[in-house]
């Protein structure tokens, strides 16, 4: 506590070099920065937890607005970037979003630097002055420069940039009122940076231009680069000392081992292992079944069927709370089994985000990807697939190259189970042998190995190279978890709540036009001559074309009857496991990558995931499984 | 007893267990009254403690075991690909295709840059100044080092 109180006084007191011109309030605050400095801690120590996350027109790259306590001002958190000048999605993004506050009166940027590593910071701060954009400096984790002997001499940077220059503990909130105050102050850095002339007006015209350049970029990019770090690392020489050595740091080694050849392996088992006891037990199971079967099938579904039991209009009743009911179907599924699924697992990622492990898990699994013709970046869309595939699909644009981007849809559409259904698997798993649990594992995982060998050398184009940086571990905020993970939640209601009521709605209409009983007379020769499934599993099947762990869950109730034996069992799991996930899956997918594409993977999808479970259940009945489970 | 020598005006050894400063080759062996060894072994006695420590001029074997424990830096030339986990050195250009190029040197990987190789596998992993960045192997034959 006292170190803190220290801290602040120091912080406060740094504050004080360059004089507060009169109060010309900020309306716009344009937060930027490198990746991992700190810049959401800033974000929300500026603005509380009143965040809200949304897409950036046109993107699907998440900016987080809030509001400043004191005048309301919009406070924008850009995504991370090293460079003003946009090469993929996410910095293209942040370039528009500071372009936009180029001569717009009282718009700010506030750059957030990790004081540990000025170099990198003065890179973008020498580019916010090409574009003459009012800007605040801001040196955030200045403990931990501290602690490693880091000195930077804020009035000689201040002198040399020619902005306002403050420091922050943005985790503990030190420094913040400091650099609300030096708001009024802020100004475009200066921009003489010796540069060669064949250099300076071609990069100049694509920073200010803002758009990616088509096809690939000019050399003279590397060379722009080159020459502003060369200046930045002549500031940053001048005006802050070497830090001492840092190996003994407990984070540091955290790090290392975490990526470890061989300590790496052990804790990637662990981390995923919390995260399935986590999300797959207490998410899928207690909290489902405390919100399930406790609230909606206790208590509101009642109530809401005792509610229309007054209407006199049997379609309107069905509509609302019949069997594939808007409230008793569409609702509840969406409140009472997603959402705390959904919001287990957005709590886990949050954390898995902020503690630095992410890119460390793309690290070990790079060569787990290279089988199927991708790289370790991939993780990041396959990992959220376990939780949702259709918000993962959205974010299979963070990988570089089309190519990339077409497998990872595809993969996902295919084999990985979102969180929904793998709870549901996952309890049939363990009503069966545990080699025959296994066969289900290895066929899925086969399957999407070969699939992503096959595709990674039919489709054209190249994959991306595998650089990825690694932020230091952290223990995370607790305050940035929450409202990083309520702020999720809300987008994923928005987004899928109107899609599950859309389903319903249309698997009512065809029980109303009694076309699900002949589709599913339709589907048996399939589903018992292939699959040798019972007939009424074509039902669950046809399902499975809506959402795939409706389907699972109809075959879960099946199998609890003792209607299935252990081959059945598993091909049906198979089966519907390598279907799409569900029809909001294939809108994304449509939106994503166009109509002919998501056609083209259902055609290829769906008669596969037959093809694989009839091969499962010829090769089970020869391994001589059978009986009842 | 014995007389004590005066520390010498360039010590050149200092004594592990109780700080003190001598010029190496004072008392033998026999002198401390060791019972392993009369007076050929490699060692080197305080003359204040009379704490044994390796003389590691004398004995290779000394010297080798002690080189297992404290690993020197290795400064070496070529692409980071080629280099052994543990090496130091200063970036000589950077190759690869321009969006490639771009992308490192936005990230601060610029010629005359400090270099550390820390792991090969499961991926390669750099250090530079206070950024890890791990890499494929493409990029790492993209990055050529020279000797600091």
């Amino acid at each position: 506590m006292d170190g803190a109180g220290e801290m602040a006084t120091k912080v406060e007191h740094a504050g004080a070099a360059v004089r507060e011109a009169s109060p010309s309030p900020a309306h716009r605050i344009v937060l930027l920065g490198n990746p991992n400095v700190g810049k959401s801690a800033l974000f929300n120590a500026l603005t509380g937890l009143r965040a809200t996350v949304s897409n950036y027109p046109g993107t699907t790259v998440e900016v987080y607005r809030g509001r400043l306590g004191g005048n309301g001002a919009e406070v924008i958190d850009s995504p991370g970037t090293n460079s003003l000048m946009p090469m993929s999605e996410d910095e293209q993004v942040t370039s528009d979003l500071v372009r936009s506050v180029r001569g717009e009166e009282g718009a700010v940027v506030v750059q957030v630097a990790d004081a540990k590593n000025l170099r990198r910071a003065l890179l973008l701060t020498l580019q916010l002055g090409q574009l003459e954009v009012p800007t605040v400096l801001v040196l955030n984790m200045h403990d931990e420069a501290e602690a490693r002997g880091i000195k930077v001499d804020l009035l000689g940077l201040e002198a040399a940039l020619g902005v306002p220059v403050r420091t922050t503990v943005a985790t503990r909130g030190l420094g913040v009122e400091g650099v609300l105050r030096a708001l009024a102050s802020a100004r475009a850095p200066r921009n003489h940076i010796p540069m060669p002339v064949d250099l300076a007006s071609p990069a100049l015209a694509l920073l200010t231009g803002g758009q990616a350049p088509a096809g690939s970029p000019p050399a003279v990019l590397a060379r722009y680069h080159e020459a502003l770090l060369e200046h930045a690392s002549a500031i940053a020489r001048a005006h802050a000392s070497e830090g001492g050595s840092h190996r003994a740091l407990v984070s540091r080694r955290l790090g290392r081992v975490a990526i470890h050849p061989v300590w790496g392996w052990p804790i990637l088992a662990a981390v995923l292992w919390a995260l399935f006891e986590f999300v797959g037990r207490f998410g899928a199971g207690t909290l489902v079944d405390l919100v399930e079967d406790g609230l909606f099938h206790g208590y509101l579904n009642p109530w809401a069927i005792a509610l229309f039991s007054h209407l006199p209009w049997a379609f309107g009743r069905d509509l609302f709370v019949g069997e594939y009911g808007l409230l008793t179907m569409g609702l509840s599924y969406g409140l009472a089994i997603v959402l705390p699924i959904v919001a287990t697992f957005f709590t886990a990622f949050a954390l898995l985000e902020d503690s630095g492990y992410l890119p460390r898990l793309a690290v070990m699994s790079d060569r787990v990807f290279r089988l199927m013709g991708l790289n370790g970046k991939a993780v990041l869309p396959m990992v959220l697939g376990l939780g949702c595939d259709t918000m993962a699909t959205l974010t299979a644009r963070i990988l570089p190259t089309r190519k990339e981007r077409v497998m990872v849809t595809l993969l996902l559409a295919l084999g990985v189970p979102c969180s929904a259904q793998l709870g549901v698997i996952l309890a049939m798993l363990a009503a069966v042998p545990f080699q025959a649990a296994a066969v289900w594992f290895v066929a899925v995982f086969g399957v999407m190995i070969s699939v992503g060998w096959l595709a990674a050398r039919v489709l054209p184009g190249e994959r991306g190279d595998f650089v990825i940086e690694l932020p230091p571990m952290r223990l995370p905020a607790l305050s940035n978890v929450l409202s990083k993970t309520v702020a999720r939640i809300e987008w994923y209601l928005k987004e899928a709540l109107p899609l599950f009521l859309v389903g319903t709605f249309v698997l009512f209409l065809l029980d109303r036009l009694k076309l699900l009983g002949a589709v599913t007379r339709a589907g048996e020769p399939i589903v018992k001559g292939v699959l040798g499934l019972p007939a009424e599993a074509s039902a669950a099947f046809l399902i499975g074309f809506l959402r795939r762990d409706f389907a699972a869950t109809r075959l879960f109730d099946m199998s609890r009857g003792g209607g299935l034996t252990v081959v059945q069992l598993v091909v049906a799991m198979v089966t519907i496991t390598l279907f799409i996930p569900c029809i909001a899956n294939v809108f994304m997918i449509a939106k994503e990558r166009g109509w002919r594409t998501a056609a083209a993977m259902a055609a290829f999808i769906f008669p596969l995931a037959f093809a694989v479970g009839g091969l499962v259940r010829v090769f089970m009945i020869a391994a001589g499984f059978g009986g009842a489970p | 007893m014995t007389t004590l020598p005066l520390a010498p005006a360039s010590p050149d050894v200092t004594c592990p267990l109780c700080g003190f400063e001598y010029v190496p080759g004072g008392a033998s062996c026999r002198e401390h009254g060791c019972p392993i060894a009369l007076g050929s072994c490699a060692t080197r006695h305080c003359p204040r403690c009379g704490y044994t420590m390796p003389d590691e001029e004398k004995s290779a074997a000394a010297r080798f075991v002690r080189r297992l424990f404290r690993p020197r830096p290795r400064h070496a030339a070529g692409t980071v690909a080629e280099l052994p986990a543990g090496s130091f050195g200063v970036v000589e250009r950077i190759g690869g295709d321009p969006a490639l190029q771009a992308r490192l040197t936005a990230q601060g990987l610029a010629p005359g840059v400090h270099v550390h190789v820390l792991q090969r596998a499961p991926t390669y992993v750099i250090e530079v100044g206070e950024t890890s960045i791990a890499l494929e192997r493409r990029v790492a034959e993209a990055i050529a080092l020279k000797r600091s």
